[in-house]
């Protein structure tokens, strides 16, 4: 072979790469985000909200609610929201793209199917629920016109909207919401679906109207209508169709929300685009959103500098972002945004160390709380008050408050657990103890390094295994291999979706309950009365006397309250109208 | 030829077939149950989690799964996607678009700079220039390109925000084909430098000894003896050798190339197949991971064979044997 | 030029090794005990290297991590060395079906990239650093078998072997007295940069956050870093000027070695 043939093959081969290369690229896909001739706003036809109910009540202040606001089940929609979105200082005009990052790509669209926080990112864009929650966990009108509540808080009947379509055209019926419940949310959906035991039967006397017997009263119930836990899914697409699993809607879904799906570019970007039928005319201001997948923490804080993002949820930031993201005078930062969620330390009892309630207040006593809340949260956290942190305002009791009754005291705490014949050998060693933890938690990853020091100065040797999500599941949840360990539970709006599972006696072994091997008639007892009472002050009494033995017994030590900052691009307006700043997207609009 | 390069795919199939296997038995001695990742954050009913576990077969003894897998891998099906619900083979092929970009831009990176530095080298042999270019190809070999990514993210993109952090292309981007590469490329240069860095040293080392082998080679005197120009003796003779070893490090050291794409993709969220492929790992997603591991082993397998082909294309010494 | 190259890098493995051996009398703090003076820079209040998010000091941490590089690396080297010396006599010596089967093993390890298989397998079983060490032997070991086996093919017919073999010493003792002294150098200069790559690997995995967390390892270090990249550059740089140099170390030793002990071995990566 010549050496002129050698250097045409080196070309040769070397083009074959480049071939592969461009032929493997992805595909270009046209803009899903167009918006449509139509939509172009003249000034003059900018839609005014007078679509929204009529407001009787002007809205509340967003700050934490006093107890007195604490949420009423039987509140009837006599306090229509004032649309809060519309802001004083200008008309929202439409058009704009909206980025909003997420870590992942979500594991379904299907929000009847799972609890995951980017599933519920993007398809609380895509459906609706019956109402939707203000900044005061109110409830407030989506696919419900308006409800009523029978004196004995167990029969709820719902209006529903009329004219409302499915993104493919057809009406929204009360058909699709008596499916939505019977063949899926109370079957699959992983919260709702402990409602069913609760839940005489879900019935559809007429095209518009639903109702709902309970067996008994349930505190949390409207809490639960929103297109987080109960999302209507559309009745035509998945009745008859097979395994509601299966259905290629999960992955390309059609619902009655404010925008429709475009497109799902895997690793990349989910695109959704205006739906010109919805039911609130004149929204969504925005043309469309775009999620675009960041995988590593730090990647989506500097997205929302250079501008490529517009708008990222607490949940995705890195803590130690936030104060720099904080002053920068392009974003619009939010704390205290979302449902409370407690970070904290379960405590295997049936470690010998750890069985007596005396050795787990010593553990206590020795862990240096703000310490962790400082430099594992950087300071955005509020170091735990008590056995459900301090999100609730209206269950707090005097009578329970970890900074007096465990302040940091080793002396004590080594004195304490002498006493409870936790014992400390020649070298002054008591043991050993596994603390088990996520290690994609960066929160957690720092929290374990401070435990650890803190709990040798108490003379244990403590063994960090940070593990996987799944093994972790697995070692805690299923198998109990674990002295320690980390874990978060978000209340979903009420403590007793989200917080009781962390206490009450749990018979089975199931991931994310309580499996402390912690049980107590007493504390069930009070916690089934919490979530049942008619009203908020037995409610509260009830959790103040509960708190009273947790915050004794400590099966889990809540180490503090997370405290959610949001960050948005300035370009964004209308943001934050409800609860969870996942929701209500349709009134976000983009000023000129 | 062709019997040698039947032979070869012959014996690759074995190997193939012991990383399906080996796969499968790492997966059912691994703890941590799938299912639990794929039910969110809230206990899951029984029934449920009974459900999916059924649904993906995960209920079955780990044998008959294999031998199902094999069976759908012979008729070229490479399973579902738990965790993306979808098919493996759709999935890695909307992924493998971005890394090879990536791959290649950092090979053209490469090559320009390390031959060049080679060529230095080499010329300058024993001057000043060759000692720097040495030693700055030791220090590329042995800085992380992980790490080298972040300082540049650090540089580039934070202090002196130049270019992008992350991701490939705006995501509000509307462009299309052409506009949509060009569009790609600020994005492309952070991640392929950080990913180049070893390469360049690679090249330049041996650039620079496949060089010195034939500088003074009889051909290359020769070359000179006829008054050809130097920088016509470079192209003619003395680089068209050195393409030799090159072409084989390229092909032995892809491997090398997927694994330090997975970390590249990971600090600049690179949508490619090295993200995917921890993503799968982590998330016990086992159908991506197998079809990672196996489309990975492939084109190793296939790499391997190229180079040898091209290797005895090259050098007429080499036969076909072995 | 090269002698000094070979002695600096001589004396950074030196520095090195010093400071793994005598790290709780250097190190001018306990490396696992924080407190209030989180993410202080270079230079303050006797943080030579400043202080990290836990208010541990960098210097005492980097000298610490330099055990748990310094383990895994030269353990990792020198389990794949063994391996390797044994599997490749074996099949070198014996051949047939025993060489068939060794062959075909170290093809299966070479076929999927080294840090995939380690990703996989720490990611499923957890990551203690013995389960670090045998992990990166057990996946290091092909190329050296192979060399070695290279090694004992030309050797087996060389006279020297065949004088032993004459007066009647057994395989075993043919290849531990015979054949391996004169396969050794290449394994030595595969070794040195065995090291090099292994200390690579672990601060890849650990930079994936699949490290040990009751040590401190210089990856480790980069992973927790990585959210401070902005607020606190000194702890990302320093020590992945520390992995750079150590590594850069170990690759100019294998290089001085290869030019010392084996002129002839070329190098093709």
């Amino acid at each position: 072979m010549s050496r002129f043939n050698r250097l045409v093959l080196f070309l040769v081969l070397a083009s074959v790469l480049m071939l592969i290369a461009v032929a493997c690229a992805p595909a270009p896909t046209p803009a899903p985000t167009a918006a449509p001739p139509t939509a172009a706003p003249k000034p003059t036809d900018a839609p005014k909200p007078t679509t929204a109910p009529v407001a009787t009540a002007a809205p509340k202040p967003t700050d934490a609610p006093k107890p007195t606001e604490a949420p009423k089940p039987t509140v009837a929609p006599t306090a229509a929201p004032k649309p809060t979105d519309a802001p004083k200082a200008a008309e929202p005009t439409r058009g704009g793209i909206a980025v909003i990052a997420i870590d992942s790509d979500p594991e379904t669209l299907n929000l009847g199917l799972t609890t995951g926080y980017s599933s519920g990112d993007v398809a609380s864009k895509i459906f609706n629920g019956l109402v939707w929650l203000d900044g005061n966990y109110q409830p407030q009108p989506q696919l419900a016109e308006s409800w009523t509540v029978s004196a004995d808080g167990k029969v709820y009947t719902f209006k529903l909207r009329s004219g409302v379509t499915w993104h493919d055209g057809k009406p929204f019926t009360s058909a699709d919401v008596k499916y939505s419940y019977d063949e899926i949310l109370l079957k699959l959906h992983p919260r709702t679906r402990t409602l069913a035991p609760r839940l005489d039967s879900v019935a559809a006397p007429d095209a518009q109207t639903v109702v709902f017997t309970l067996k008994d009263a349930y505190a949390p119930f409207m809490i639960q209508q929103t297109v987080f836990d109960a999302p209507i899914l559309p009745k035509h697409v998945y009745d008859g169709q097979g395994d509601v699993t299966k259905n290629p809607a999960n992955v390309k879904p059609i619902g009655t929300g404010p925008f429709k799906f475009v497109e799902w570019n895997k690793g990349a970007t989910i695109k959704l685009a205006r739906y010109d039928n919805y039911f609130e005319k004149g929204k969504p201001y925005l043309d469309g959103i775009v999620f675009q997948i960041i995988p590593q923490g730090a990647n989506r804080s500097t997205a929302l500098e250079t501008g490529e993002v517009d708008f990222v949820v607490d949940f995705y930031l890195p803590k130690t972002d936030v104060k720099r993201l904080e002053a920068n005078a392009k974003l619009t930062a939010k704390r205290g945004q979302g449902a409370p969620a407690i970070d904290f330390m379960m405590m295997n009892t049936r470690t010998k160390a750890l069985s007596t309630a005396e050795a787990r207040q010593a553990v206590a006593q020795a862990i240096d709380r703000k310490r962790v809340v400082d430099q594992s949260m950087n300071g955005i956290a509020r170091a735990a008050r008590g056995p459900f942190g301090d999100g609730f305002k209206w269950l707090l009791t005097p009578d329970v408050d970890y900074a007096k009754m465990y302040p940091l005291d080793v002396a004590k705490a080594k004195a304490a657990l002498d006493k409870a014949g936790v014992t400390a050998g020649t070298d002054g060693m008591r043991g050993k103890l596994r603390l088990v933890y996520d290690s994609a938690r960066p929160q957690f990853v720092a929290a374990a390094q401070i435990i650890k020091e803190n709990l040798k100065d108490l003379g244990f040797d403590v063994d960090l295994q940070a593990l996987e999500r799944s093994v972790l599941i697995q070692k805690v949840f299923l198998d109990w291999e674990y002295d320690l360990t980390l874990q978060s539970f978000v209340s979903s709006g009420d403590p007793s979706i989200g917080y009781h599972r962390l206490y009450i006696t749990t018979p089975t072994k199931a991931q994310f309950t309580n499996q402390t091997g912690y049980t107590n008639p007493k504390v069930d007892e009070l916690l089934a009365k919490a979530a049942t009472a008619p009203d908020v002050k037995a409610r509260a009494a009830a959790y103040a006397e509960a708190q009273v033995i947790l915050a004794k017994d400590l099966p889990s030590l809540v180490l503090f309250d997370e405290e959610g900052v949001d960050f948005a691009s300035k370009k964004l307006s209308g943001v934050w109208a409800g609860i969870d700043s996942r929701d209500r997207w349709d009134l976000v609009w983009m000023p000129k | 030829m062709w019997f040698y390069i039947l032979k070869r795919v012959a014996q690759a199939l074995p190997l193939l077939l012991a990383v399906v296997v080996v796969n499968f038995v790492l997966i059912q001695l691994a703890p941590g149950d799938p299912v639990t990742l794929l039910v969110g954050d809230f206990p899951a009913p029984e029934e449920y989690v009974k459900q999916v576990r059924a649904e993906y077969g995960l209920d079955r003894p780990v044998a008959e799964r294999l031998v199902l897998y094999l069976g759908q891998l012979a008729r070229g099906n490479l399973g579902y996607s738990f965790a993306n619900r979808m098919s493996v083979a759709e999935l890695i092929g909307k992924r493998i678009g971005p890394t090879l970009q990536l791959m290649f831009t950092a090979l053209v990176i490469a090559i320009v700079i390390g031959v060049t530095l080679g060529v230095v080298a080499a010329r300058g042999r024993g001057k000043l220039a060759d000692w720097i270019a040495q030693i700055g190809a030791l220090v590329g070999y042995s800085v992380p390109d992980f790490w080298l990514g972040q300082v540049l993210i650090i540089l580039f993109a934070v202090t002196l925000a130049l270019l992008p952090s992350q991701g490939m292309r705006s995501a509000r981007s509307v462009a299309t084909g052409l506009d949509a590469f060009l569009e790609t490329l600020p994005y492309l240069i952070l991640p392929a430098t950080a990913l180049s860095v070893r390469f360049i040293a690679l090249f330049s080392r041996i650039t620079r000894s496949a060089m010195l082998e034939v500088l003074n080679a009889d051909f290359v005197l020769a070359a000179r003896a006829k008054g050809l120009s130097e920088g016509r003796v470079l192209l003619a003779h003395v680089l068209r050798n050195a393409s030799l070893p090159i072409v084989t490090v390229i092909g032995y050291n892809l491997g090398l190339l997927i694994a330090g794409s997975a970390l590249i993709e990971t600090v600049f969220s690179w949508p490619g197949v090295g993200r995917l492929m921890f993503d799968s790992i982590t998330k016990r997603d086992y159908p991506v991971m197998t079809g990672i591991l196996l489309f990975v082993s492939l084109t190793v397998v296939i790499a391997n064979l190229l180079t040898d082909l091209a290797y005895a294309a090259l050098d007429p010494r080499v036969r076909y044997t072995r | 030029m090269a002698n000094l190259r070979t002695g600096i890098a001589f004396s950074l493995i030196a520095l090195c090794v010093v400071a793994a051996v005598f790290a709780p009398f250097l190190a001018p703090f306990d490396p696992f005990r924080g407190g209030a003076d989180a993410l202080l820079p270079p230079g303050s209040k006797s943080f030579i290297l400043g202080s990290d998010h836990l208010g541990r000091d960098v210097l005492s941490e980097l000298i610490f991590g330099a055990r748990v590089s310094l383990a895994v690396g030269i353990s990792a080297a020198l389990s794949a060395s063994v391996l390797g010396l044994v599997v490749g006599s074996l099949a070198g010596f014996f051949g047939g079906w025993v060489d068939g089967v060794l062959m075909r093993t170290s093809e299966f390890f070479q076929t999927l990239p080294r840090f995939v298989l380690a990703l996989v397998i720490v990611a499923f079983f957890g990551s203690g650093i013995f389960k670090l060490i045998i992990v990166l032997a057990v996946l290091s070991w092909p190329p050296i078998a192979r060399l070695v086996r290279a090694q004992i093919l030309s050797l087996r017919e060389a006279t020297f072997v065949e004088a032993a073999r004459l007066s009647g010493m057994g395989s075993l003792r043919i290849i531990a007295r015979e054949i391996l002294p004169n396969a050794l150098a290449p394994v030595i200069v595969t070794g040195s940069l065995d090291i090099a790559s292994a200390i690579l690997l672990e601060a890849s995995l650990s930079f994936f956050g699949l490290g040990d967390a009751n040590l401190i390892s210089w990856g480790g270090m980069l992973n927790v870093a990585q959210p401070y990249l902005r607020q606190a550059w000194w702890m990302a740089v320093f020590p992945g000027i520390a992995i750079s140099l150590v590594v850069l170390s170990f690759n100019v030793l294998g290089d001085a070695l290869n030019d010392a002990l084996n002129p002839r071995l070329q190098e093709t990566a």
